[in-house]
């Protein structure tokens, strides 16, 4: 049965590196919950203290409210898809997969036909005798699936477990992540870096950065209101433009009013975000900007324009768009309601990516 | 210069250096095979296996090979069972690996004369008699350190998240070392076995000091070699040097089966 996972305050350090700094979470039972953030970020530690391979310094994790501190990973109601795999290299794909059963002593016969099943389920059946080093990256990514779901997980685990494949098996195995997730009904876990995997997959995720949370939210909160510049900026909801002043719910950028909606309170120096998609080439449109350059995408174009301080935006044309409009020319561009979010600005200290005034 | 006479170059470099090592141990057994008592090269017409023959009533000779094959078994296997536990708690250890390590290497750089004077004082102090089992001793402090590289080395090929996935799926500590680790360490451990068992039957130094009525092979051999011509000794070290290259033979043929 699916499993709720409690973290309360856990905190990890390695050595000087502080890789967890005071995280709580709640993952709510059988969803579909996404770790995001780039490398060294934390996510990957997270997975690891609610698989029990690390413990937390200090804070508590508890599975449906139960403590899980004592708890070894080997007796956790948890199974892990790892990042490398794992698959263990001196047994054949059916041993692999029956390994987690053998440990739990079910009988031979029982256990070769939920070996047959559970490969039959990621669509690798009668591959009980194959060498693991002997098959592609798919198939090793679905034996490794296979083994851990085999144990019918309260929690399943998985670190980055889509990274190094090409792009059309990606997107193939991602749709089967769904629809295991619909049909073993447990909590799953996903660890990635990649916003796509997050936003296709998951019912919520948490966006973590420099061991830290930023934000929780189902993958539309993201884009409707994004916590700060940095989850913006992330999640390609950029330009962030640092506006002169904020006033009746516009924000003046170098001399233009942008409607920004109800400002949210709290942010001393608010920036605005502009969502890329609610942005036009419109000949009324109400903003001027110069067009600094043209670079053809193949489908479309990217025009990259100015405000007269400097600060720029892209804007992504149709690719026609590069015969008319020369470097210097003077465009009008429309925003679709909505398009602008005045955000607190992105106050990590790895910002620096912030336009300058 | 081509680079086809590179390669002839470093050929023939080769083929001198190979001569070169091996040149001793062939002139050995080429007097091996002159039945003169006098050392020395016999004529083509007169090769004869009669030391060999003779080894047969060479009482000595055969119970001091025997002696010495005993004390390598034991200690192969003692040095192989306590590197193997060594290297697990290596694994396992975090912060005092590297003083671990040092430790095992020890014995290492005790020199050999020493280490067995030492253990010969301290065995007779305690009323241990002389026997295969003190020189075994002191060929486990002697054959162990090496025996833990080995196996530490085979162990680089273990990957962490190997014995996590296992841990995963339920192992416990004993389950994953019976179920991962020893399956991906028996190479290095067949090696390590190999290796002690060989560092252990050409030992000297530490033997000299140990043995009790019983000598082991080398010690045998190099009395005989002092109390005057027997050709026997060139013998029983053509039959060994026949016996190893069988061996090594055997082993590259396997290897080479398996891959």
């Amino acid at each position: 049965m699916a499993i709720a996972i409690g973290i309360d305050g856990v905190s990890k350090r390695y050595g000087d590196v502080q890789a967890l700094g005071q995280v709580s979470l709640d993952i709510r039972a059988g969803e579909f919950f996404t770790l995001l953030g780039s490398s060294g970020c934390g996510k990957s530690t997270l997975l690891k203290l609610i698989g029990g391979f690390e413990a937390p310094d200090t804070g508590r994790l508890t599975f449906d409210g139960t403590d899980m501190a004592r708890v070894p990973a080997s007796r956790r109601p948890v199974n892990t898809v790892f990042q490398d795999l794992a698959l263990f290299p001196h047994m054949s794909v059916g041993e692999n997969v029956g390994y987690g059963l053998k440990l739990r002593g079910t009988a031979a016969t029982e256990r070769r036909r939920r070996v047959a099943d559970a490969l039959e389920l990621v669509a690798l059946g009668g591959f009980e005798d194959r060498d693991v080093s002997l098959m592609s990256g798919g198939q090793r990514q679905r034996v490794a699936l296979a083994r851990a779901l085999i144990m019918e997980p309260g929690i399943l685990l998985l670190d980055e477990p889509l990274t190094g494949l090409d792009e059309r098996l990606r997107q193939q195995l991602r749709d089967e992540f769904g629809r295991l997730h619909k049909r073993t009904g447990a909590t799953f876990v996903l660890v990635t870096h990649n916003q796509d995997e997050a936003l296709t997959l998951s019912d919520r995720m948490a966006i973590m950065h420099q061991g830290r949370i930023v934000q929780t939210d189902t993958a539309e909160g993201f884009f409707s209101a994004p916590a700060n510049g940095f989850v913006a900026q992330f999640l390609g909801l950029e330009p962030l433009l640092v506006p002169e002043r904020v006033e009746d719910g516009r924000a003046i950028v170098a001399g233009q009013p942008i409607p920004v909606g109800e400002a949210r309170p709290g942010a001393a120096r608010p920036v605005v975000a502009l969502r890329p998609d609610r942005l036009r080439l419109d000949a009324s449109g109400t903003l001027e900007l110069k067009v600094e350059t043209v670079r053809f995408r193949g489908l479309s174009c990217d025009l990259r324009l100015s405000f007269s301080d400097g600060q720029t935006l892209t804007l992504s044309a149709p690719p026609e768009a590069r015969h008319d409009h020369a470097v210097g020319q003077i465009v009008r561009i429309a925003l679709a309601p909505d398009a602008a979010l005045l955000i607190p600005p992105d106050d990590t200290a790895t910002a620096g990516a912030q336009p300058a005034p | 210069m081509t680079a086809r006479s590179n390669a002839a170059t470093v050929w023939i470099l080769v083929a001198l250096a190979v001569a070169l090592i091996y040149a001793p141990p062939v002139y050995l057994i080429a007097i091996s095979l002159n039945p003169a008592l006098q050392p020395g090269l016999p004529s083509l017409g007169d090769l004869s296996l009669k030391w060999y023959v003779a080894l047969a009533g060479e009482g000595g000779l055969t119970r001091a090979l025997r002696e010495s094959l005993l004390v390598a078994t034991i200690t192969a296997l003692a040095a192989v069972a306590l590197a193997l536990l060594a290297a697990l708690a290596y694994l396992e250890l975090r912060r005092g690996r590297t003083i671990w390590f040092l430790a095992m290497l020890l014995p290492l750089f005790v020199p050999g004369v020493i280490q067995g004077l030492a253990l010969s004082v301290i065995f007779t102090r305690a009323g241990i008699t002389p026997s295969a089992l003190t020189v075994a001793a002191a060929h486990l402090l002697w054959a162990m350190p090496f025996a833990f590289i080995v196996i530490l080395t085979s162990m680089t090929g273990l990957r962490p998240s190997w014995l996590m996935a296992a841990a995963d799926l339920g192992a416990n500590w004993w389950q994953r070392t019976r179920d991962i680790t020893l399956p991906v360490l028996t190479p290095g451990l067949l090696s390590a076995l190999i290796f002690a068992f060989l560092l252990s039957l050409n030992e000297f130094g530490r033997a000299f000091y140990l043995v009790g009525r019983q000598n082991t092979l080398p010690i045998e051999l190099f009395g005989r070699m002092n109390s005057g011509a027997d050709p026997t000794i060139y013998a029983i070290s053509g039959a060994i040097f026949f016996v190893s290259l069988l061996c090594v033979g055997a082993i590259f043929l396997s290897a080479r089966k398996r891959t």
